[in-house]
């Protein structure tokens, strides 16, 4: 039985597989994130007995109590106890299905820390985080692309959490366009961008409220209970609240760089 | 008529940012923008406070009339009902 633990935004998990295959899949995905010390959460990992059910997409549903879901998509089918801290999954032997199931994981998982998985780039710079949000084709990975001087944290999906003090941007393994795992490493958040492609780099303030509705549709979260809805919803608020918000408009120059610095 | 009350749904989550609330609905997780007359009416759906309280406070706050405050009130109550967003009832429901 091989077991070694991920460490993420904070949160560690202790990965147990009996599977050498599935152990080296782990490995190589999650270099640079693989941690030490006592684990918050363990996850097992196996290969599917049969064949999966069929699901296409992905499909969180509450499974016998407030804090257990099945989570089930084509490539793999697992439960995920938010109470217990536990989680247990069969998949099939690739990255993909792994990254992508572990991505649900801590969208879970990290609610009950004060964080949230979001849809953005993000980078350090000059010491602070920067968050870019968007959905596909709005500009993450051109972002992070244009801005070799600074630390990536990822190009696609950022993790936030709020827990006490400031709000804290973490770098994450999950990968976009640019195929490449962030460092971990984490900052203060100095700022969040909701990004829009432009012919000029414009920076507009917005207020929490806007920030709010422009910030939840980014947030990657499946289960639709309502106390954990809730959850979501108070985490995001309180994050718009403690960390300046702005529309960016831009061009793809490094330019957008200077506007930001001087908004 | 009968004298109503409405209380907030406890599985809603909500914030007041200058004056106006965002509330999330429980069933489809949509955001409710409400503006100040709205924000009005939902900060005083706690179960205690009679509806014809909450229009005597928009009447004297926003300087409308008493028909139009009703009606417009209890049109209001009516989207945030079928929303899931508040129980009406004729009693002061009771603490659990």
């Amino acid at each position: 039985m091989a077991e070694l633990c991920l460490g993420i935004a904070g949160l560690r998990t202790a990965v147990v597989t009996p599977d050498p295959d599935l152990a080296g899949i782990v490995r190589g995905r999650f270099t640079g994130f693989v941690s030490s010390g006592p684990a918050d959460w363990r996850l097992e990992i196996s290969r599917p007995p049969g064949r999966l059910p069929s699901a296409g997409d992905v499909v969180v549903r509450p499974d016998g109590s407030p804090t257990r879901f099945s989570v089930q998509r084509r490539d793999f089918a697992g439960t995920v106890d938010v109470g217990a801290r536990r989680a247990d999954v069969t998949l099939t032997p690739d990255d993909v299905s792994l990254e992508s199931f572990v991505r649900i994981l801590y969208s879970l998982a990290l609610v009950e820390v004060h964080g949230l998985v979001v849809h953005a780039a993000s980078l350090i710079r000059d010491g602070g985080a920067y968050l870019f949000c968007g959905p596909s084709g709005s500009g993450k990975t051109t972002v992070a692309r244009l801005s070799p001087d600074a630390t990536l944290l990822s190009d696609e999906l950022s993790i936030v959490r709020t827990t006490g003090g400031p709000a804290v941007c973490f770098g994450t393994p999950f990968r976009g366009e640019l195929a490449l795992a962030g460092a971990d490493r984490a900052a203060r958040l100095v700022g969040i961008y909701f990004l829009r492609h432009g012919d000029r780099h414009e920076v507009l303030a917005l207020r929490p409220r806007q920030a709010l509705a422009r910030l939840l549709p980014n947030v990657l979260f499946f289960a639709r209970e309502p106390d954990i809805a809730a959850a979501v919803f108070r985490v995001a608020a309180g994050l718009v609240d403690a960390v300046p918000c702005f529309d960016l408009s831009f061009r793809p120059d490094p330019g957008f760089w200077e506007v930001i610095r001087n908004a | 008529m009968p004298e109503t009350y409405l209380t907030q749904s406890p599985r809603v989550a909500w914030r007041v940012y200058d004056g106006e609330a965002v509330v999330l609905s429980p069933d489809d997780s949509t955001l409710n923008t409400l503006n100040s007359v709205g924000t009005l009416i939902w900060e005083a759906a706690d179960g205690r406070t009679p509806v014809s309280a909450i229009v005597a406070r928009i009447c004297e706050e926003f300087a409308v009339d008493a028909e139009r405050a009703g009606r417009d009130t209890l049109a209001f109550i009516a989207t945030l009902r079928g929303r899931g967003l508040v129980t009406v009832s004729e009693t002061i429901p009771q603490a659990r």
